[in-house]
């Protein structure tokens, strides 16, 4: 186990590496570079810019240089732990992304708790009355909400909550308590606002779950295993909770890879939509601004906590598992 | 309100043509009017004052303040107090609070002449020997005094001191040739050049100003001749930046005002430290404004800047979260703001925009097409082009028949303007653009009724748009229609803005979609350069316009006459002596665009919505929505903007009061 776990650690060092020239070159693609959008940008606003100063930018910043050469500061920058500089912010990157962190942590973690108490019941529900009508109801329901597109909702749910509640629009919470220190009313205020993203953000995602967790359930209740149960007279909750419903299991622990970065990254069309301040609008409008060493950064580390997240389902589903086997196909 | 307002439009057409000639050519003194006898202490420092933080209003205010009378512009006086909150979608967008506060050394008035304003009275002679007086007892914004020390500071260990600076601005030199500056005592700078500089003043003026000075106590703890050179390296560390050069130049930035530390003029002074999505500006209890009852101004004490995704911005102005927004606002959310005006929420106003066209098409003539680019070089083909668009047609369907019918060229607010330019190649007739078409050699068609190239091909336009705005499509569908009665078939391609810009300045593009003149309310004293080619980004003639931005290194040089043309009536300009000789030069510029259509604008003075909190005082009715001249809001004072009732509570109260109330959503649709 130790030194599966030890090769798959060094296995990171190479994936990372091509995962940052990739990024690199992916945000060298476009034509232009953060100046040059800076200036089209002040330009369609009617403002002017010398092109002089502009020159002198992109020699301070080191734009003159070979992409390549500027490829190996960012990444000697990032093994030492400097994320790099934003042009937008003028500032380093971490101070910029460590503001926003916390909120999208919380978020993301709220919504996903959300989705999985909404998620099991209905899914356990719905495959133990397969095709009845609470089920083919429950699964409209749970595709409606793949269906509606999030920002769709997202803006509906804003418009309710000012009819009804008087929630301002936008924003994790009221005008007056951003910059202010932690208080009662800050925190009612955040909870005022903070079930809208929650919600929406977690639609989409029970519905899949919904789906997920009926469909392995029903492959796991045709099971031989489970009918010994019954006909030992187990009674069919607790045969369903204590046999298939832990097989059906191993997808949580292999989603788990994908959920580490997410909590972090936010959803980012959404949290656009509610101009929440999380870090996914800083991503994207890093990414339009070609603010190439926040995004880069910023994608590295989302990359890196891939890369760890699916190293820790891999290992809870071998703790969990026993059927399965560490060694791959080379046991044989 | 709405007469007052009235009047002031009036008010400023009329003088408009004044406005060119207050320019001062001859030896010309602008000093203020006389001070109130009395002043009255702002009651949000009452408490520093009294507890001795901040001397009284008269020892924090300059001996001889600029006076600024609300109701000579329609207003009336204010009162001192409230929070105006304002809309913005990035951190870039703090500039916003240097262009509406608009405090320079000098400044446009509302007629568009020159007006001393942190300088108590500026001379000019021979059009070269600028003699500027400062106000005596002005201060920072953090006490201390603001003297011709801070001007030297920057001639000597900016400008002329490569370890900091960037060098001397191109702006300060003359053929080449910089001034001689003499600091003749505490209050008196004086700038000498060689030749005449027309350019000075008016880039003093400009909503992003040439800086001339800086806060030297501030500023000599980043300089390596001032700074010890450990604690500066220290410095330079803690913020991880490259040298003690970036440092400098971070520190002394007034263009974006992020640095709380960094003592500024300003009416409001930031007091956020970024990163943040809600910057607070508190009132500078130093600052160099009073009305004529003895307040100084700003009258509001705190302005708020909320950052928030831009496309949110319209709904949040109709909630009633902005009290003053034009930015992110467009012309067709005017209809959602009325119906929010209708429920009491905000008020709408329209004002005009400054550019020479709302919307111009633009033929490369720097293409890379042989055969296109001989035909975009033909004046009779522009011309013809644009003949051939039914701009009222436009202006109805579109803009509600708000905008107006024109050619590309300047407002009929500005002095320079001439209703012949406007009318330029601006009717519809068919019949004539199909004459001209005939003439440059497009006279063969095939069976569609479209024209033939002289190579053969089909004479389809492929225009290219920034893929910004729907109602360019909109726009360029009704053309569409009318190009092809001329036998000319147009097709629209979007792109995106980088590679919109890149692909015509390398030729590859024939012809664009883009806007118009920047600044359409020029005077007389503005600069031309915009009408010459002197900039790539000038999409008609980018070639031409790399060329003498690089003085000749790049780019390709004016190979048609008009060109030349237009480089030697600018070059009048700028070595003019008399307003006569520039207004000429303007003319003879202006003129030449009239005859030969290099952008072919459809329709101009378009409006923008101006959306305010009703409570909002000394908002004019009628205004031009410019960034140049005047930092949009900035030439009509929002330090005069005042809120009704905001003295009536304890100064700066929380806002949830205006929360609790029920919002404006309710209200609709309880109806």
């Amino acid at each position: 186990m130790l030194i599966y776990i030890l090769r798959r650690a060094l296995l990171m060092i190479p994936t990372l590496a091509i995962i940052s020239v990739l990024v690199f070159t992916i945000i060298e693609l476009p034509p232009g570079d953060y100046f040059e959008s800076y200036v089209a940008e002040l330009e369609a606003a009617g403002e002017k810019v010398d092109k002089s100063q502009i020159e002198f930018l992109k020699q301070e910043y080191g734009f003159d240089r070979h992409p390549v050469e500027r490829y190996f500061y960012w990444v000697g920058g990032l093994l030492q732990g400097d994320l790099g500089y934003s042009f937008a912010y003028e500032l380093p990157v971490n101070k910029i992304i460590g503001d926003r962190l916390f909120f999208t942590i919380l978020i993301s973690f709220l919504t996903i708790i959300v989705t999985w108490m909404i998620a099991f019941p209905i899914g356990i529900y719905s495959a133990m009355h397969q095709y009845s009508w609470s089920d083919y109801g429950l699964t409209f329901v749970g595709l409606l909400g793949i269906a509606t597109p999030n920002f769709l909702l997202a803006l509906v749910m804003m418009y309710l909550a000012n009819v009804w509640f008087g929630t301002s629009i936008g924003g994790l919470m009221a005008q007056e308590y951003v910059n202010q220190p932690w208080s009662w009313g800050k925190f009612v205020s955040i909870l005022e606002h903070i079930w809208i993203p929650v919600i929406v953000i977690g639609t989409a995602g029970t519905a899949g779950m919904i789906r997920t967790l009926r469909a392995n359930l029903l492959d796991e209740l045709q099971k031989q295993y489970y009918r010994t149960a019954r006909a030992k007279g187990l009674s069919r909750t607790k045969a369903v909770t204590k046999y298939p419903l832990r097989m059906a299991l191993n997808f949580f622990v292999a989603d788990i890879g994908g959920i580490l970065p997410q909590i972090v990254s936010g959803a980012e069309i959404v949290a656009i939509v509610l101009s929440l301040e999380t870090t996914g609008p800083l991503l994207i409008s890093a990414l339009q601004s070609q603010d190439m060493y926040l995004a880069g950064s910023f994608l590295m580390f989302l990359a890196l906590l891939t890369v760890i997240g699916v190293l820790i389902s891999d290992i809870l589903l071998a703790v969990l598992d026993p059927r399965i086997r560490l060694a791959g196909g080379r046991t044989k | 309100m709405k007469k007052t307002g009235l009047t002031f439009a009036a008010f400023a057409l009329l003088f408009g043509g004044i406005a060119s000639s207050s320019f001062a050519e001859r030896a010309e003194t602008v000093s203020a009017s006389a001070p109130p006898p009395v002043y009255i202490e702002t009651p949000s420092l009452a408490k520093a004052v009294e507890k001795g933080e901040l001397p009284p209003v008269a020892q924090r205010l300059p001996e001889n303040p600029r006076v600024l009378d609300p109701t000579k512009y329609g207003g009336t006086l204010g009162r001192h107090g409230g929070r105006m909150r304002w809309l913005m979608g990035k951190q870039k967008d703090l500039r916003m609070l240097v262009y509406y506060s608009y405090a320079r050394l000098v400044g446009y008035n509302e007629k568009y002449g020159l007006k001393a304003d942190i300088l108590e009275k500026f001379t000019v002679e021979d059009g070269r020997i600028f003699t500027f007086t400062l106000r005596k007892g002005h201060k920072w914004s953090d006490g201390h005094p603001f003297t011709t020390e801070d001007f030297r500071y920057w001639w000597e260990d900016v400008a002329n001191d490569k370890r900091v600076g960037r060098g001397m601005p191109a702006k300060m030199l003359v053929n080449g040739k910089p001034p001689t500056v003499e600091f003749i005592d505490e209050v008196t700078v004086r700038f000498t050049w060689e030749d005449a500089n027309p350019e000075f003043l008016p880039s003093l003026a400009a909503t992003r100003p040439l800086v001339i000075f800086m806060p030297a106590h501030f500023m000599k703890q980043f300089h390596p001749r001032y700074a010890d050179k450990a604690e500066l390296e220290k410095r330079v560390k803690a913020v991880k930046l490259r040298n003690a050069k970036r440092l400098h130049m971070r520190m002394a930035r007034s263009a974006r005002p992020e640095n709380p530390e960094r003592p500024m003029l300003d009416p409001w002074i930031q007091t956020t430290k970024p990163p943040s999505t809600l910057f607070t500006f508190r009132r500078n209890p130093f600052y160099h404004r009073v009305d004529p009852a003895g307040r100084q101004l700003p009258y509001v004490d705190e302005v708020r800047i909320a950052m928030g995704s831009t496309s949110l911005i319209p709904a949040k102005v109709g909630a009633g979260d902005s009290d003053l927004q034009a930015r992110y606002l467009r012309f067709d959310d005017y209809t959602f703001l009325k119906a929010a005006e209708k429920r009491g929420t905000i008020k709408v106003k329209l004002w005009d925009k400054s550019r020479g066209a709302h919307m111009a098409i633009v033929p490369n003539l720097n293409a890379k097409d042989p055969v296109w680019r001989k035909l975009n070089r033909d004046k009779r083909f522009r011309q013809a082009l644009s003949l051939a668009i039914n701009r009222r047609e436009i202006n109805q369907a579109i803009f509600y028949g708000l905008a107006k019918e024109s050619a590309d060229t300047i407002l009929p607010g500005s002095p320079l303007y001439r209703k012949d330019y406007a009318k330029a190649f601006a009717r519809f007739d068919l019949d004539r653009a199909n004459e001209l078409l005939d003439a440059v050699g497009l006279g063969e068609r095939d069976g569609d009724g479209i024209r033939l190239l002289p190579d053969g091909r089909r004479a389809e336009i492929i225009l290219t748009s920034a893929g910004e705005s729907s109602e360019q499509a909109d726009v360029l569908s009704l053309i569409r229609d009318t190009w092809r009665k001329a036998g000319i078939a147009l097709y629209t391609r979007s792109s995106q803005r980088e590679l919109f810009r890149k692909r015509i300045y390398s030729g590859e593009t024939i012809m664009s979609v883009w806007e118009g003149l920047d600044n359409a309310m020029a005077s007389a004293a503005t600069s031309p350069t915009e009408l010459a080619p002197t900039k790539q980004s000038q999409l008609h003639w980018p070639q031409w316009g790399l060329y003498y931005e690089t003085s000749g290194e790049q780019g390709a040089a004016p190979d048609l006459p008009e060109g030349r043309k237009l480089i030697a009536a600018l070059e009048r300009w700028q070595a003019a002596a008399s307003p006569d000789a520039r207004k000429a030069a303007w003319h003879a510029m202006l003129k030449i665009h009239a005859q030969n259509v290099f952008t072919i604008g459809i329709v101009n003075a378009t409006k923008q919505p101006v959306a305010m909190s009703p409570k909002l005082r000394n908002v004019p009715d009628h205004g031009v929505y410019a960034y140049e001249p005047g930092g949009f809001f900035g030439i009509y004072h929002p330090d005069l903007f005042w809120l009704e009732g905001a003295d009536k509570k304890s100064s700066v109260t929380s806002d949830r009061a205006t929360n609790g109330e029920p919002s404006i959503l309710t209200k609709a649709t309880g109806n």
